[in-house]
């Protein structure tokens, strides 16, 4: 038993890349392209655009809150993403597209965690 | 004498200790029991409000949905003048089925065209109804709407938990087996403790008899009190005729630590949820039939391809203006509004309301939901399998689910739901192309069905909150909006009443929607008849 748990533990640390290397807008496009569009320029009267964004580009505890806790139609990241990925996401959103936000570091996302989250469902079934 | 003694002493906690089972079990049974004789939980609403003498006023419903069509359908035929505007070229709202011609265009999607065979359909909206949403059975007996057991639990199907440990993850686990062996070995440990007196301060001899009496029972444990299997877990040869196979071959149970460490128990308490139990129903050819029957009664009132623009009410009425499907603008006046428009939609639009109910209908959100549909050329999870319906259950959070048709069962084709996902994970699948939704959900299949990939034929996936009109799957009220927002909407704004899932107990779910128009229009009818 101790020798399999010792297995997965190097298996696990081999196989894993770091997080660092994540690509800012493949992120971008595998969880927030849907709805904020590979454009951000979101969909008018449904999902805000990114593109120009007063609350995007300021202080980034407001976009850091909204991506842990969910808001509206946005869904809770707070258990799919990383900090440093959330980082990773918000540093390419600022900087994209003409926005001119300063990079968010993982640090700042781990300080916000903790809070109350919303639009979370962790159910194999419903209705 | 005794009993004085057991009052006086060890009666307390042995008390305790029982009432302390039955805060767990004991409630939902007393529960059922409540219900059972006329007055428990589920009884809500089980018929709409009797309504009569209208006279003439006229009431807008925006929304052609459940609620809408509800409202629509009481109201007329109480006397009230009653137009409905629909944004849709088509009533029901979610209550939608894609079959052969169905078109669906997601934002920023690319337009998918179903193309099922004749008779193959899936419900990407509400699927299923549960026997005590007796306001959705009320409407499906009114117009005859014939209706088929939705199989939403079958021993038979498949747990396949990739993400548990020891030798069961990820491995298809027929979900009776799992059930058998994790009750028996937990049924085991529990008869064997009590036997060697460890709830002996807790109980008397004689709840100690009648408890392991209850283990036995429910384990299927031997006189030994030991799980050696159960005849419930399936055969590894089954009886048969004869002397071969003759009484066949018991299968052996998994060890209780490998089912333990698989997480795949996780999955019995599921279907065990009172929305979610037996015996659950869907209508014969699809959900929509439901919408069909409202449509033929009150279809003549919807202006259809119709979007509200705005909403102005004074002390005397309510002016609608709408944009018709051929462009062309117009208002409707009314005495009264029932508005069953989204929440998530409908706090982007021009309403006149106080501050505090504009400031309630954005106050709640909307659920990410995706499902997909998928043809199979053939039944191979009956005829390879002997699966009838029911849910294969996947711990990968953008499957959740596979769901057997609960239909033409021992035909050629047959549509499957290949996914059932939520939130952010819904989020990402939705990003995905149509094509690309049908290849991850024929890879995640591949690995509990062999061949599930090379025998899709055809595909249709809906992304909830991508759906104009919707954007969103159903309403979820966090416990601060539902003390703060939620009353106030659930009270008229001026001559405005809303109606629908999101002001029910009961969101996500086809009964919300109607119970909660039966409340407003009750509500609606007595002041029309106070004025």
């Amino acid at each position: 038993m101790r020798f399999v748990l010792a297995f997965a533990l190097v298996g696990a640390s081999l196989s894993v890349q770091p997080a660092a290397a994540a690509d800012g807008r493949s992120l971008y496009m595998d969880n927030c392209a849907a709805c904020h569009r590979p454009t951000g320029a979101g969909v008018p009267g449904a999902f805000p655009a990114l593109v120009g964004s007063k609350l995007i580009q300021g202080d980034p505890k407001e976009p850091i809150t909204r991506v842990l806790q969910g808001r509206g139609g946005m869904p809770s990241f707070h258990d799919e993403l990383s900090d440093q990925q959330i980082a990773v996401i918000l540093s390419y959103v600022r900087q994209s597209w003409g926005n001119k936000g300063k990079p968010v570091n993982p640090t700042q996302v781990s300080a916000q965690r903790g809070g109350k989250r919303q639009n979370t469902k962790a159910v194999l079934q419903a209705h | 004498m005794d009993r004085g003694l057991l009052a006086a002493g060890l009666g307390v906690s042995r008390r305790s200790f029982l009432e302390g089972l039955g805060g767990v079990g004991g409630s939902r049974l007393l529960m059922a029991g409540m219900s059972a004789l006329g007055f428990g939980i589920a009884s809500a609403q089980a018929a709409p409000p009797a309504l009569s003498d209208g006279r003439g006023k006229k009431v807008a419903v925006l929304g052609a949905g459940l609620a809408g069509l509800t409202a629509a359908y009481e109201l007329s035929k109480a006397g009230y003048d009653v137009t409905v505007i629909e944004a849709r070229d088509f009533a029901g709202g979610r209550c939608q089925t894609a079959r052969k011609g169905f078109k669906l265009t997601e934002l920023g999607g690319e337009t998918q065209d179903c193309d099922f065979d004749e008779g193959n359909y899936i419900n990407h909206g509400p699927w299923r109804i549960p026997y005590h949403h007796q306001s959705t059975l009320h409407y499906t007996k009114a117009f005859n709407i014939p209706l088929e057991v939705f199989v939403n639990d079958n021993d038979a199907s498949y747990v396949m938990f990739g993400r548990g440990k020891g030798p069961l993850a990820g491995k298809p686990i027929r979900k009776g087996q799992v059930a058998a062996d994790i009750r028996g070995g937990a049924a085991e440990i529990l008869a064997k403790s009590v036997k060697q007196g460890a709830l002996d301060g807790q109980m008397t001899a004689e709840d100690r008899e009648q408890f392991i009496a209850y283990l036995v029972h429910e384990g299927y444990l031997t006189n030994d009190l030991a799980y050696k299997g159960s005849e419930g877990r399936g055969f590894d040869i089954a009886p048969g005729a004869g002397t071969n196979p003759g009484p066949g071959k018991p299968s052996t149970p998994n060890s209780f630590t490998d089912v333990l460490h698989s997480g795949a128990w996780r999955t019995l308490a599921s279907v065990s949820n009172y929305e979610q139990q037996k015996t659950m129903f869907q209508p014969v050819g699809g959900m929509d039939r439901i919408a069909k029957g409202f449509e033929a009664a009150v279809g003549k009132l919807i202006k259809y391809s119709t979007q509200v623009k705005s909403l102005k009410q004074n002390a005397t009425g309510v002016e609608i203006a709408f944009v018709d499907g051929a462009g062309k603008a117009g208002t409707l006046k009314a005495d009264y509004c029932i508005c069953t428009i989204p929440l998530s939609v409908l706090r982007q639009m021009d309403v006149q309301v106080s501050k505090p109910f504009k400031e309630a209908i954005g106050a709640v959100s909307y659920a990410l939901v995706g499902k997909i549909g998928l043809q199979m050329k053939r039944r191979f999870w009956e005829e390879d399998h002997h699966i009838y319906g029911g849910h294969v259950y996947f711990d990968d959070p953008q499957i959740n689910s596979m769901t057997l048709p609960s239909t033409g069962f021992q035909g050629q084709k047959g549509v499957l739901l290949g996914y059932y996902n939520f939130g952010a994970q819904a989020a990402k699948v939705s990003a995905l192309s149509p094509a690309e939704r049908r290849a991850l959900a024929g890879r995640a299949g591949d690995k509990v069905f062999p061949g599930y990939s090379e025998n899709i034929d055809s595909a249709f996936s809906a992304s909830w909150h991508l759906i104009e009109h919707n954007l969103g799957g159903w309403a979820q009220w966090s416990d601060e909006s539902r003390a703060s927002a939620y009353p106030i909407l659930c009270e008229p704004d001026g001559r405005l009443y809303l109606a629908g899932e999101h002001l029910s107990y009961m969101t996500g779910w086809q009964a919300g929607a109607i119970e909660s128009a039966w409340q407003q229009i009750a509500k609606l009818h007595a002041r029309a008849h106070a004025a």
